[in-house]
């Protein structure tokens, strides 16, 4: 009777494990479909050095870029209700101690005033995407801006907390170059992961940050910039990360469920062979 | 259809294909783990019933037994049997890899997108009264400052809105406005995305702080002309008393 019991709960276990496992896997949700712009940034890790200073590198094209919308700069003053850059494109890698991140967008004109930005939240703090401003129920933090500019040549490590705020660092780490053909800009900023500066971002792999964009079409219309200072085409926040070295160990956890099922199956199989001969 | 098991089984298929196919016919699509969670109850809701006496013990679980020890078992049976044991550790594994497999996909954020107002808004009532030309007026100062984002047609299809993440809101929805009192909309209105709670993720919206920019007249007349442009109108306590 006992035996019995046993094989019952035995058997009822077995018979729960496969219909859970069989109700979760027709059970699961389709992706959603129709989705076209991306909601996050992949920084792959490959090794060697990265096509910093080549925007045309090979390796960039082998990348599956991410897609972002953006929109006239409307959130305060001086607005600007149309702007040339309407989306951009971006791709990222890293190598474990730097990181390369490539904006390409469409701007028919070069111009010395051509610009890109992109926006990082710095440390835990919550930081709003118009330049850290200030939030009324929340306490901010401040953003580490990267800035390249065609007339510039190079890249500006800045940051902002708040409107009118936003400066040069003390300390450079970011460097950005800039190449423009047949109506597309392709520039690639790029920086160590880690700083050690506290004002700016720490980009440490399999961890998410937040970034957004910005874009000026410096083409001159009447002697002036088309897009300058806080008129230019941006973006809200998004994620991005950077890809973390692979963890095999996962694969050890793998086959040891499948060793603790087998082993599930063997002996709940000899029990019932045993009872049934008892 | 005498054996329990066999009932079991078919109960199963058929919550299954009720919960997937026949009840999405009348209201919306089940969500995974709901389908998930009716289907495991269901599972063993027929285990105990089956089980509850010994001789159905034995009807329930004396196929299952000598189906896994394959006792006289040849042909497809046997060939199943031997399925059934590579197929339950394999699924054990893919379970495993599939909870610690990386994902690509950000954490989920769960944005309110209706917080509650800060007290000195709650129960403002529009100072205008609801004539023509404070509509008209209403609808002209929409059309200059909030139709960019939120569109000449009150649908949150402005031009500038394809950029921002979270979307503007689309005021003809009758999720949006329509469930909201003028006040809710005067708060949202003069302190911007910068105003709301931490819930409301401030850090993310465009909504322009437009205390600094427009007057308080300006903004309830712009809310009077968003109602009527939207065709919608606002709640108000009045119906909340009637309910």
């Amino acid at each position: 009777m006992r035996r019995e019991r046993f094989l019952g709960v035995a058997l009822g276990t077995f018979l729960i494990a496969i219909g859970l496992g069989a109700s979760w896997s027709v059970a699961s949700d389709q992706p959603p479909e129709g989705k076209i712009a991306s909601v996050a940034v992949r920084l792959y890790l490959t090794e060697g050095s990265l096509p910093t200073d080549d925007p045309n590198a090979a390796s960039w094209n082998a990348i599956q870029p991410s897609e972002f919308n953006l929109a006239p700069q409307v959130h305060w003053p001086d607005r600007i209700q149309e702007v040339t850059v309407k989306t951009v494109k971006v791709r990222g890698m890293h190598n474990g101690q730097d990181l390369a991140v490539m904006v390409e967008y469409e701007d028919p004109t070069e111009s010395p005033a051509d610009a890109a930005a992109l926006e990082f939240m710095v440390g835990d703090q919550k930081a709003h995407f118009a330049h850290g401003q200030e939030m009324i129920q929340v306490e901010g933090g401040p953003v580490n801006i990267w800035y390249w500019k065609k007339a510039d040549g190079k890249g500006t490590d800045m940051s902002a907390k708040g409107f009118k705020t936003i400066r040069a660092q003390d300390q450079q780490d970011v460097s950005a170059t800039g190449v423009w053909q047949g109506g597309t800009w392709r520039v690639v900023f790029s920086r160590p992961l880690a700083t050690g500066d506290e004002h700016d971002v720490q980009i440490t792999p399999g961890e998410w940050r937040s970034i957004a964009f910005a874009f000026w079409d410096g083409e001159l219309v009447d002697g002036e910039a088309r897009e300058k200072g806080s008129q230019k085409a941006v973006s809200s926040w998004w994620s991005v990360r950077a890809e973390p070295t692979p963890d095999n160990s996962m694969y050890g956890y793998v086959v040891l469920g499948i060793a603790i099922a087998a082993g599930f199956e063997f002996f709940l199989v000899r029990k019932i062979r045993r009872g049934n001969h008892a | 259809m005498k054996n329990p098991l066999a009932k079991a089984g078919i109960l199963l298929v058929g919550m299954y294909v009720f919960l997937k196919f026949i009840l999405p016919q009348f209201t919306a699509p089940l969500p995974a783990s709901l389908i998930f969670l009716y289907l495991a109850l269901t599972f063993a809701a027929s285990t105990i019933f089956f089980t509850m006496s010994g001789a159905g013990l034995e009807d329930f679980m004396g196929p299952v037994g000598r189906f896994l020890t394959g006792e006289g078992q040849s042909g497809i049976a046997g060939t199943a049997r031997i399925l059934v044991f590579l197929v339950f550790p394999l699924l054990v594994g893919w379970q495993t890899y599939t909870k610690l497999a990386p994902s690509d996909a950000p954490p989920a954020e769960n944005r309110t997108i209706h917080p509650a107002p800060p007290g000195e808004f709650v129960g403002l009532a529009n100072p205008f009264p609801k004539t023509q030309d404070n509509i008209m007026m209403g609808k002209g100062l929409y059309a200059a400052f909030c139709s960019p984002c939120h569109g000449a047609n009150f649908d949150g299809k402005g031009p500038a809105a394809p950029g921002f993440n979270p979307p503007p809101a689309n005021f003809s929805d009758p999720g949006t406005i329509a469930q909201l009192q003028e006040a809710y909309l005067f708060w949202r209105i003069k302190k911007g995305g910068v105003g709301l709670p931490i819930e409301g993720m401030p850090w993310k919206s465009a909504m322009p702080r437009w205390e600094f920019e427009l007057p308080d007249d300006w903004i309830w007349k712009i809310i009077m002309g968003e109602y009527d442009g939207a065709h919608q109108s606002p709640r108000t306590w009045e119906e909340e008393e009637e309910e």
